[in-house]
């Protein structure tokens, strides 16, 4: 039984469609993430969610009751804002409180302190937005949106405009909480790292349309098409064409095909021991080395194309700039697409 | 760096010279008697003031004027507010057709349109030519640029779409959303506004003179009359006006700085927050003690 239902979802602005038949279903519990560039419809998703945008088409349920046409304040659905959009004129306490205040429920003092004990702001109930860092005011609208206990969790791109040391820790945090909370989550990024730590299930998104869903690794390492491919992994892709000769087989189907970095192997020209009874052997140079943390990403010339490998980064063993070398594609881990 | 600063002090200070040379004049002349040939008054009296301030039409006048202020501004403030916060929170299309409404007033000259608006107002339903609510009417349209774009500027801001959206989802209706989160944010932007469409209210002539002229004599016409007779007189009118215009001003920005503890705590905060900032490189040292 789904939690959340978004079926056959369609909305446009003007002329042009910005969500195109989207249909999603959650599990009760579930932190599902929407991937996705900028302005393929994330935000316009997450809004007509919350019932800030209406949609033109199709039917949005949740717990079993259809939303659709539901104003903001009826859907119990929380939302944190790219920007927070935290109030001015309240202190942190107050911004917590608010959605109390407006239900009129009661004991709203030891609501609010258990959130912000969650949250960690203990000691800043008496400050102003103004006041806080980013990721202080990140939790401030965090814990404003769940004190009022939603039925579903939407965050648009909340971690975004923080640097990268807060943003890893906020990451972890967020994940705890959702996770004590038991709270249905649904969570937008651009970030292709970031869906993949937080998410029980990724929705990839391009232009209006979700073009693949499923866990993280089954995201990751079955790509529908070249798009994710491309977007997720970093993919190698080749068009068939060139493929077949590079690899000199004629025999090979598909389109596309697309292979990641962290599968193929380097062997430096002059070792023997090849194996290409698995593989196949493709003569190159290296043209770069680049270093990102622990990831050591070569770019290798061959002679029809170019492939990007990547290693984790060893102490001692790496293949210098100019150095011949022959990659090793393994034949199983090709993706035809 | 020193060489640049010390260039700046200079130029901020022959500005601060220029503007007030005209005013120190005035004030000077207000309470000269004798100034024929000297660079300074020869003597000094207060008796253009003592003359003024025992004059009933001056106080008249005066009343007259703060009338039609309150009155055009209160008015510009309630009808202004909600429309234009309705229009960019909820028919952002028709944004544009606003602004060029509120921009309108510019075009057209005050003679141009007090002769139109007489023409207009002498008969039919609503006959109101010659009376103070033509002006009222006419002072609405000419503070409308001012208030339209303080009022625009100070919603864009605090953007206000956005904190309705939160407060919303929070479970306010949008009037509860308004009156809680956008209104006690915009406050002193429209303050702002509101105190420039007073100052010049305060000095217009040309609408007060056409369309109501004697019949109801405001405190420009009164200084209009006032020039034949002394010179001293107007400037002793001039001073007490601005004097007026400061005192508002002052007490306004006060006010707006106090009221409640908390909304405006916050923003007396990040005004001198904004002040901190362009003098941060002079006293890091006391930052830093902090
Ligand atoms: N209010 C609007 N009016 C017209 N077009 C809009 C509006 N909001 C969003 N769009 C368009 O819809 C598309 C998707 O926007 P959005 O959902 O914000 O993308 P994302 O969040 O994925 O970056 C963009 O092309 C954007 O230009
Ligand atoms: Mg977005």
């Amino acid at each position: 039984m789904s939690y959340v239902t978004i079926d056959q979802v369609t909305k446009g602005y003007e002329n042009q469609v910005v969500l195109n038949n989207i249909s999603i279903t959650l599990k009760k519990g579930e932190f599902a993430t929407l991937l996705g560039q900028s302005g393929c419809g994330k935000s316009t998703l997450l809004r007509s969610i919350a019932g800030l945008e209406g949609v033109d088409a199709g039917r949005i349920l949740i717990d079993g009751i259809d939303i659709t046409n539901l104003s903001p304040r009826q859907r119990e659905v929380g939302m944190v804002f790219q920007s927070y959009a935290l109030f001015p004129n309240m202190s942190v306490f107050d911004n917590i409180a608010y959605g109390l205040k407006m239900k009129k429920v009661k004991n709203i003092k030891s609501r609010v302190k258990k959130i912000i004990e969650m949250v960690d702001l203990i000691g800043k109930e008496e400050s102003y937005p103004h006041q806080l860092s980013g990721g202080q005011q990140q939790r401030v609208a965090l814990a404003r949106a769940l004190v009022m206990e939603p039925k579903v969790l939407l965050l648009d791109e909340p971690l975004s405009a923080l640097d990268a040391k807060i943003r890893k820790s906020l990451q972890k945090e967020l994940k705890r909480i959702q996770k004590e909370l038991d709270i249905t989550t649904i969570f937008v990024t651009h970030d292709q790292e970031e869906a993949m730590t937080m998410s029980d299930r990724i929705f990839v998104m391009n232009n209006g349309q979700v073009v693949q869903s499923g866990s993280p690794s089954e995201v990751y390492t079955s790509p529908v098409n070249t798009f994710v491919a491309k977007f997720i992994g970093n993919y190698n892709v080749y068009d068939m064409e060139v493929f077949r000769k590079i690899v000199r087989n004629r025999e090979l189907k598909g389109t596309e095909v697309a292979i990641r970095p962290e599968v193929l192997q380097l062997v430096s020209v002059g070792e023997d021991s090849l194996d290409l009874q698995e593989n196949w052997g493709i003569k190159g140079f290296i043209k770069d080395v680049s270093m990102t943390g622990n990831v050591l990403r070569y770019e290798v010339e061959t002679e029809e194309s170019a492939f990007h490998v990547d290693y984790l980064h060893h102490r001692g063993k790496m293949f210098e700039q100019g150095a011949l070398v022959h990659i090793l594609v393994p034949k199983k881990e090709c993706i035809i697409l | 760096m020193k060489a640049s600063l010390t260039f700046h002090k200079l130029m901020v200070g022959l500005l601060v010279i220029y503007l007030l040379i005209p005013l120190v004049g005035t004030l000077l002349f207000s309470i000269a008697g004798k100034w024929d040939h000297t660079i300074l008054p020869e003597s000094y009296t207060m008796k253009w003031y003592i003359e003024l301030f025992q004059d009933e039409r001056f106080y008249d006048a005066f009343r007259r004027t703060l009338f039609l202020i309150v009155m055009s501004v209160g008015l510009s403030v309630v009808i202004m507010l909600p429309t234009i916060f309705i229009i960019t929170v909820y028919f952002s299309k028709w944004e544009g057709f606003l602004q060029a409404a509120a921009m309108l007033p510019y075009g057209i000259p005050p003679i141009v349109g007090a002769v139109g608006l007489i023409k207009v107002y002498s008969d039919g339903p609503i006959q109101i030519a010659g009376t103070p609510w033509i002006l009222i009417g006419a002072y609405f349209i000419t503070i409308l640029p001012f208030m339209y774009q303080g009022i625009r500027n100070s919603l864009r801001t605090v953007n206000a779409v956005q904190l309705v959206d939160a407060a919303e989802l929070l479970g306010a209706t949008k009037f509860q959303a308004f009156r809680t989160v956008v209104f006690p944010n915009i406050i002193s932007g429209i303050l702002v506004s509101t105190l420039l469409s007073v100052a010049l209210l305060f000095s217009e002539f040309a609408f007060a003179n056409l369309l109501v002229g004697g019949r109801f004599e405001t405190i420009q016409i009164y200084l209009a009359d006032k020039l034949n007779s002394s010179g001293h007189l107007t400037s002793a009118i001039v001073i007490t006006y601005y004097s007026m215009i400061l005192l508002l001003t002052g007490t306004v920005l006060k006010l707006s700085f106090r009221k409640e503890k908390n909304p405006v705590v916050s923003n007396k905060n990040r005004i001198l927050s904004l002040f901190k900032k362009q003098y941060r490189h002079k006293n890091t040292a006391l930052e830093g003690e902090k």
